[in-house]
């Protein structure tokens, strides 16, 4: 395995529509764009298979160094190339449609001459439906088309060398003299749209403006501006259009193990995550973000409610058989699958989520019709039903359940919300019920989750190893922030879990061979629990650490490898952003008067 | 043939078919909901939504009857068979290309494939055959529809007696 040929995570950005979303390496290749949605196979995966994943490459065809920056408040990437022989800058971006005849899917790449003359060299490799299925390239109104199945894309170039057609690839080569271009249209069940140059540089111009107005409107203004609206972007990139879903990653199978097995598809919205994402569209004023999701949220869980599935397709779908492909995996961390059998995991703290995020919706103003409020009143009862059973956890262990205290954490937070929500008469249903199991599960979590010995909540009932995930209890209001078994527990995870500024997840076992990076969100959850318990200025020195271990762009995964600081796990990651934005937010309430 | 029985019919018919459908719906088979989807056509309110959508939903089942009569007139025959057939192929051309193609794209808070950031979304698509909304949504749909079909041929066919 050549390592060498895996760009490393970390240096990547993304660029999207809100249909898919493609990674930019600071090489110039672009290894991860799946066709035509984000869920669909991928066409460029060399991130996964460097052999034969396929790959988008632009880079100066001599020794280069390499930055990139996303154009101020916006999704467009600017990769700027130094050479002996001159300089050039790539803009890359997938452009939104406007009124004129648009492609299905179009990811534009334009190439500017900064200084000197600089040869250039593009290939297009696409392998369709993860590389299993057969790619045919053909031309077509002298413009050059690989297709397989109902995906076809076609390769439209500008003034950046004659393109030539291999058996499996599309390849050019220039000079970088004035001003270049090369745009990928896409095309599914449809006939293909060939772009004009005009039309391409308008889309892109209007592109830009589009995020930035959207970007601009955040209405949060304190002293993490920069990192939060970075964060925003990332996780509007990640909303699905089509439906409103919020993806958890970009990414199937990037490792949270090097060489091992932890790799997992996030290309699913979670439920888990459920509050953190209408709180942070909230807070920063994206209403209209919350309601979709909120919507989507209550249409998704149609089918299942009361009960709840650990998480849904984008499409609203509960399918999402697992299966592994044949690909070597980045850095050989194989299997590469697709697909999650965490869907039929019981999870008990996505129910305290659910009913968190139609609290904070309905604390918003934002309007709950009957029918929602008699699913969400079923909820509660069926909370009351199933606390006590063990679950899989917010990390969904493949080990045998238990009785985890996050989870009984969140079915007390869920029992208190709608307890809230019935006292603001949003919804009705047995608030007597509700009280008598809420103060039943707060009498497990105080008598068999806390430890003496380790002064702290622990990671299940009666164990006493330690796990991050119930620093949530304080930010969720399982108790007071400040009560002398919250602040013990912070400090106590924070000694037995923390690596540097970073946080593992937990200690103890978990089903699955190997080991894994500290966990990002946890890290910011940290912040934001040392910010609630008044420790604002512990709180904001270790945030400070945390927005300096993002990626050159302002990015993050899901974890970070503590000793060289590695990106691990998939990415860009819905979760790390959230807690980010939950941390920045508190801090800026606990320094308000 | 009788023009007023195709009306009496469509009428039956669509209560039958929105009958069936929010039966599935209970039933958990499917979370297709067409006067919703008709009404947060013109509303964002749920509540409204659906007052408004039944109305809409019962208009296009009486239009609906009316052109099953032109086609029973057209082929000078009627009866719960033939309906029950114009019933399947109206559940084929609905799930493939009426709700699963057209609706979304005139649809002000529905999703489809040409939704990129600049929109939010508020209803996700059917998909092919409406599939998104529960995987045995074409089979309700086929079975509301054969019935829909069946009861305005049976309405058409004794009303001309």
């Amino acid at each position: 395995m050549d390592i060498d040929r895996y760009t490393p995570i970390r240096d990547h950005a993304a660029i999207g529509d809100g249909r898919t979303i493609a990674l930019v390496g600071l090489d110039g290749s672009i290894d991860w764009l799946c066709l035509p949605d984000l869920d669909s196979p991928s066409v460029f995966g060399s991130l996964l298979d460097a052999g034969s994943g396929g790959a988008f490459t632009l880079a100066p065809d001599l020794p280069f160094e390499s930055t990139h920056r996303y154009v101020e408040g916006t999704n467009v990437l600017v990769t700027e190339y130094t050479t002996p022989m001159g300089a050039v800058r790539v803009t890359d971006g997938m452009t939104l449609p406007g009124d004129d005849l648009a492609p299905f899917r179009e990811l534009a790449r334009t190439v500017e001459r900064i200084a000197g003359e600089v040869p250039m060299r593009w290939s297009v490799t696409p392998r369709f439906g993860y590389g299993r299925d057969r790619t045919t390239i053909a031309v077509r109104h002298g413009i050059p088309v690989a297709s397989a199945g109902k995906v076809a894309l076609a390769v439209n170039t500008w003034d950046a060398g004659s393109p030539r057609l291999g058996p499996s690839s599309i390849e050019g080569r220039f000079v970088a003299r004035g001003d270049a271009g090369i745009a990928i249209s896409v095309a599914a069940q449809e006939p293909l749209v060939f772009p004009s140059r005009d039309d391409v540089e308008r889309r892109m111009k209007d592109t830009a403006e589009f995020w930035r107005t959207w970007a601009h409107t955040c209405v949060y203004d304190g002293a993490w501006r920069d990192a939060v609206e970075r964060s925003a972007l990332a996780l509007k990139l990640l909303v699905f259009a089509p439906s409103g879903a919020v993806a958890a990653a970009a990414t199937t199978s990037l490792p949270e193990d090097l060489g091992g097995e932890r790799n997992w598809d996030y290309r699913f919205c979670w439920l888990r995550d459920s509050a953190f994402t209408v709180s942070s569209f909230l807070r920063l004023g994206y209403v209209a973000e919350a309601d979709a999701f909120f919507w989507w949220l209550m249409h998704a869980s149609q089918l299942t409610h009361p009960r709840l599935r650990v998480l849904y397709g984008l499409d609203g779908g509960v399918a999402a058989t697992e299966t592994e492909l044949p690909l070597a995996g980045y850095r050989g961390s194989a299997p590469v699958r697709v697909g999650n059998a965490a869907v039929g995991q019981v999870q008990l703290d996505i129910y305290g989520s659910l009913m968190q995020a139609a609290w904070v919706y309905t604390e918003a103003g934002r309007p709950i019709d009957g029918e929602v409020a008699r699913r969400l009143a079923r909820t509660a009862d069926l909370v009351c039903d199933i606390w006590r059973e063990p679950d899989s956890g917010i990390w969904e262990v493949r080990s045998e359940p238990r009785h985890f205290t996050h989870s009984k954490m969140m079915c007390w937070v869920a029992l208190d919300r709608a307890i809230g929500l019935a006292g603001r008469g949003h919804i009705h249903g047995s608030v007597d019920r509700w009280s008598a199991q809420r103060q039943a599960i707060g009498s497990f979590i105080e008598s068999r989750c806390w430890s003496e010995s380790r002064r702290s909540y622990v990671r299940s009932a009666g164990s006493s190893e330690l796990d991050a995930s119930v620093l949530l209890g304080a930010l969720l209001g399982y108790g007071d922030p400040h009560d002398p078994r919250m602040t013990c527990t912070i400090d106590a995870i924070r000694s037995d879990l923390g690596r540097g500024p970073f946080l593992d997840r937990y200690r103890g076992t978990d089903g699955m061979r190997g080991s894994e990076g500290a966990f990002l969100a946890c890290s910011f959850w940290l912040v934001e629990a040392l910010a609630r318990s008044g420790r604002r200025s512990e709180a904001s020195s270790l945030m400070g650490e945390l927005v300096s271990r993002a990626n050159d762009v302002g990015l993050y995964s899901e974890e970070i490898d503590a000793s060289d600081g590695e990106f691990l796990g998939n990415f860009p990651q819905a979760l790390s952003h959230l807690a980010l934005i939950g941390a920045a937010v508190a801090l800026e309430q606990m320094s308000s008067p | 043939m009788n023009l007023w029985s195709a009306v009496v019919g469509g009428l039956a018919g669509t209560l039958v078919l929105t009958t069936v459908l929010r039966a599935a719906t209970e039933l958990r088979l499917t979370r297709l909901d067409l006067p919703f989807l008709l009404g947060t056509a013109l509303t964002a309110s749920r509540q409204r939504a659906k007052a408004i959508g039944y109305v809409a939903h019962f208009s296009f089942g009486i239009l609906f009857a009316l052109g099953y009569f032109v086609l029973f007139v057209t082929l000078q025959a009627s009866g719960a068979a033939l309906g029950a057939a114009l019933g399947v192929a109206q559940a084929a051309f609905a799930g493939t290309a009426l709700v699963n193609v057209l609706l979304p794209i005139v649809h002000p808070r529905m999703g489809s494939g040409f939704s990129s950031s600049k929109e939010h979304t508020l209803l996700e698509e059917p998909g092919f055959m409406m599939r998104n909304y529960g995987r045995a949504t074409p089979l309700v749909g086929l079975v509301a529809h054969v019935l829909y079909g069946a009861i305005v041929g049976t309405f058409v066919q004794y009303g001309s007696r």
